[in-house]
C-alpha cells in the first residue's frame, strides 16, 4: 500500500495496523508495565507473568508469519513494540528482545518445518522463555574467535564451551531459561543449535549481578560440557550459521535502536513537564536559556534518530542479510542520542532527576547498555566503514 | 445471540479540551479520540456473552468526524466485535441525543435487529446519559441503566445495577437495552491478531434521514481554571497549618 502523496506517509505508523499496535502496546504499558518497572529494577528480577502477558497479546511473534502462529508483521512493527515498551521499562524490553528477536525471529528463519512445529507454539505463547548464545567470556566483538565447539558423535553433537552475558540465561535464581539458540564452531565454520533446558551436560553458570542498568532482565553465563544435542536440533546445514548470525544481527540492532527511541521519548516528556512545573527565581525552568538548550536539542536529536530508525526499518527485508550499513548506523546514532537525552533530562530535573521515583535515573542507566550490547559503538563504526569502503558510490547518493 | 454495542469516539481523558471558535462545541482539531471507556467495557462483556452469535459495533455520526468514527469501529472490531455499522451524518456537530437515538434505532431495525443492545452509561464528553434510555423507548424495549453485571439465560437476562448504596438485581426479558458501568466488563487490550483481523471485518453503512434538532447548544464555557495548589510544609509539623487552611480558606472542614 503506497501512499498517494509524500504527506500521506506517516513514517512512524505507516498503516492502520501499525497505529493500532502502537496504541495497544502503549495502553498495556501504562496499565501493566509502568507500575512494576521500578521494583523489578531494584530487585534485579525478570517479571515472568508479565512476559507471558506479552504472549497473550500476540507480541512474542510480531515478525513470524501468520501461518506459523505469529502476526506476520514487519520490522516497523517490531520497532514500534520495542520503542513503546522501552518508554517505560527498557530492562523488561531487553528480555523481550532477547526472546522475540534473538531467539524466535532467528529460529524461525533457520528452522525446519519439524523444528518450527515443535518449538514455535511454546515460544510464541511465552510458555518457554528463549535466548541466544553468541558471546563468550573471552570474545564479544571478535565473535568469530569463539571457542565453543560442537563435535558430531553419531546422531548427536557434543557442545563444549562457555557462553557469557546471555540475556534470559537464568530467568530466576537457579532457574535456566527454557530454550536457546547456541552458536558453536564445527571445524572452522559456525553452526547453530537448539539447546533445551534439561539437555545433559548443559547448565547455568553464574548469574550476573549488579548490572548498571537493564536490571529487569537477567543475564547469565551458560556452561556446556559435552552437552548432548540431537542432530535434529541443528538449525540449517552444518557450517551455515555465519549467515544466520549476520542476518539476525541486523534486526537485533534495529530493535535495540528502537529501545533507545523509547528511552529518549520518555526523557523528553519528563523534562518538558518538569521544566514547566518547576519554578526557580520566580519563573518556570523552561524560561531559562540553558534549559531551553537541553529541551530543544534533545527533542531534535530524538526526532532525527527516530526518522532514521523508522526509515531503515521500513526498507528492511527480514529474510535476507545485506542491510548492515544502516542497521549499524541506526544503532550507532540512536543509542548515543538516548544516553545524552537521558543525561540532559536528569540535568533539567536537578536533584530529583537523580532518584528512582522520577524515572529518568533508571532510563539513564539502561541507556548505556545499548552502546555495548548487540555490538559496541566501535564495532558499528568498523562495520559501517567497511561496508562503505566497498560500495559507498551506491550507498551515499 | 446477536448483540449490538453502540459506540462513540470521545476525546482521550488526557486531551486538552478547547472550545471551538463558534462558541458552541469542542474544537476537535488536534484532539486525540478514543473509544469511550464504558463502550469498551460493554464490548468486552458482549464478546464474552455472544456464544455462537455475533457482536455488532454501531456508531452514528459523532462530532469527531466520519474518519474518527470508523477508526473507533475498527478498535471495536479489534476487541472482538464481528462487524461494524456506521451511520453517516452530514452535520454531526451537537446532534441532540434524541436524533442520535433515532438513528441508532433505525440502524438496529434495518440491519438485522438485536437480542441485546449495550450502550455505555454515558459518553465521557457530553455526559448526557440520554441516548441509551431514549433508544430503549424508541424500540419499545426494557432498559436497565448503570449495569455492573449481566447473565443471559434463554430469553431473559439477570442484570445487576449499581443503585445508591446497593446493587439491585433485575430480571428483564430480551431484547433489552443495557447501559453499562465500568464494572460491566474487564479492561481489555486488543490482541495483535485481532488487530490484524479487524482490517478484514466488514463495516456496513446505514443511511438515515436525520431528525431536525429540537434543541441546540447556545453556549459553552470551559470550567474556571483551578487556582494553583499550595504547599504548606512537610511532615507532621505542617498539619496545623493544613487544618487551618482547610477550615478557613477551603471551607472543607468544620471543626
Ligand atoms: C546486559 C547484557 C546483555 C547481553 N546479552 C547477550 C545475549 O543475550 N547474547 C549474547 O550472545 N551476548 C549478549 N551480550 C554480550 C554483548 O553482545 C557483548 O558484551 C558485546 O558484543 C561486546 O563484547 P565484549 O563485552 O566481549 O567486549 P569486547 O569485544 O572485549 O570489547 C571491549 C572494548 O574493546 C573494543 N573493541 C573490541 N574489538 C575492537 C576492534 N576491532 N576495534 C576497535 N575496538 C574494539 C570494544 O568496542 C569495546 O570498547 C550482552 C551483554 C550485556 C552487557
Amino acid at each position: 500500500m503506497q501512499p498517494a502523496t509524500a504527506a500521506a506517509l506517516d513514517l512512524f505508523n505507516p498503516t492502520e495496523a501499525h497505529e493500532m499496535l502502537r496504541r495497544m502496546v502503549r495502553d498495556f504499558v501504562q496499565g501493566e508495565v509502568e507500575p512494576q518497572a521500578l521494583e523489578h529494577d531494584r530487585t534485579e528480577t525478570f517479571n515472568l507473568p508479565l512476559f507471558r502477558r506479552l504472549g497473550e497479546l500476540g507480541l512474542l511473534g510480531v515478525t513470524i508469519p501468520e501461518e506459523h502462529g505469529g502476526a506476520g508483521m514487519d520490522a516497523v512493527a517490531a520497532v514500534i513494540a520495542h520503542e513503546e515498551l522501552s518508554a517505560s521499562d527498557p530492562g523488561f524490553c531487553l528480555a523481550y528482545l532477547a526472546h522475540s528477536m534473538l531467539f524466535v525471529n532467528n529460529f524461525h528463519h533457520n528452522a525446519s518445518a519439524e523444528q518450527r512445529a515443535r518449538v514455535l507454539p511454546k515460544v510464541l505463547s511465552g510458555e518457554w522463555v528463549g535466548g541466544m548464545c553468541m558471546s563468550e567470556p573471552h570474545v564479544g566483538t571478535d565473535v568469530l574467535g569463539m571457542s565453543t565447539v560442537a563435535e558430531r558423535v553419531g546422531d548427536h553433537y557434543e557442545l563444549t564451551g562457555r557462553k557469557m552475558w546471555i540475556t534470559n540465561g537464568l530467568i530466576a535464581e537457579g532457574t535456566l531459561g527454557d530454550v536457546f539458540l547456541v552458536y558453536a564452531k564445527t571445524g572452522a565454520r559456525i553452526s547453530s543449535f537448539l539447546v533445551e533446558k534439561g539437555t545433559p551436560g548443559f547448565e547455568g553458570g553464574q548469574k550476573i549481578r549488579d548490572k548498571c542498568g537493564m536490571r529487569a532482565s537477567t543475564t547469565a553465563e551458560l556452561v556446556f560440557e559435552r552437552a548432548r544435542v540431537p542432530v535434529a536440533n541443528r538449525l540449517g546445514e552444518e557450517g551455515d550459521s555465519l549467515m544466520h548470525m549476520m542476518r539476525n544481527l541486523e534486526i537485533e540492532r534495529v530493535t535495540l535502536a528502537a529501545m533507545s527511541l523509547g528511552i529518549a521519548m520518555r526523557c523528553v516528556q519528563v523534562m518538558c513537564r518538569y521544566a514547566s512545573e518547576r519554578h526557580a527565581f520566580g519563573k518556570p525552568l523552561r524560561e531559562f536559556g540553558q534549559i531551553q538548550r537541553y529541551i530543544a536539542r534533545s527533542y531534535a536529536a530524538w526526532k532525527a534518530a527516530r526518522s532514521y530508525v523508522y526509515d531503515t526499518a521500513r526498507r528492511m527485508d527480514l529474510g535476507r542479510p545485506g542491510q548492515r550499513v544502516d542497521s549499524d548506523g541506526v544503532k550507532l546514532v540512536a543509542t548515543t542520542m538516548a544516553k545524552q537525552v537521558a543525561d540532559d533530562a536528569m540535568q533539567v530535573l536537578g536533584g530529583y532527576g537523580y532518584v528512582g521515583e522520577y524515572v529518568v535515573e533508571r532510563l539513564w542507566r539502561d541507556a548505556k547498555l545499548l552502546e555495548i550490547g548487540g555490538g559496541t559503538l566501535e564495532a558499528h563504526e568498523k562495520n559501517i566503514t567497511k561496508d562503505l569502503s566497498r560500495a559507498w558510490q551506491a550507498i551515499v547518493v | 445471540m446477536r448483540i449490538v454495542v453502540c459506540i462513540k469516539p470521545v476525546p482521550d481523558t488526557a486531551a486538552r479540551i478547547k472550545v471551538h471558535k463558534d462558541g458552541a462545541r469542542i474544537d476537535p482539531d488536534g484532539v486525540k479520540f478514543t473509544l469511550g471507556p464504558y463502550d469498551s467495557r460493554c464490548i468486552a462483556r458482549a464478546v464474552a456473552l455472544k456464544g455462537a452469535g455475533e457482536v455488532v459495533a454501531l456508531a452514528a455520526g459523532a462530532a469527531a468526524g466520519e474518519a474518527e468514527a470508523k477508526k473507533r469501529i475498527k478498535d471495536a472490531l479489534a476487541l472482538g466485535c464481528d462487524k461494524g455499522i456506521f451511520v453517516p451524518d452530514p452535520a454531526p456537530e451537537n446532534r441532540d441525543p434524541l436524533a442520535v437515538a433515532k438513528a441508532l434505532a433505525s440502524a438496529i431495525q434495518g440491519q438485522g435487529g438485536a437480542d441485546l443492545i449495550f450502550c455505555g452509561r454515558q459518553a465521557t464528553d457530553d455526559q448526557a446519559l440520554a441516548v441509551g434510555p431514549m433508544l430503549a423507548t424508541l424500540l419499545d424495549l426494557p432498559c436497565v441503566t448503570d449495569a455492573v453485571g449481566i447473565e443471559v439465560t434463554g430469553g431473559s437476562a439477570r442484570v445487576q445495577r449499581a443503585a445508591e448504596g446497593r446493587v439491585e438485581t433485575l430480571e428483564v426479558t430480551l431484547p433489552a437495552v443495557i447501559t453499562g458501568q465500568r464494572d460491566i466488563g474487564d479492561e481489555q487490550y486488543p490482541k495483535l491478531k485481532e488487530i490484524l483481523a479487524a482490517g478484514k471485518k466488514p463495516i456496513a453503512e446505514h443511511k438515515v434521514e436525520w431528525a431536525a434538532a429540537k434543541y441546540a447548544v447556545a453556549g459553552l464555557v470551559p470550567p474556571p481554571e483551578k487556582a494553583p495548589g499550595k504547599i504548606v510544609g512537610e511532615g507532621p509539623d505542617a498539619v496545623p497549618a493544613l487544618l487551618n487552611l482547610l477550615q478557613t480558606e477551603a471551607k472543607a472542614l468544620a471543626l
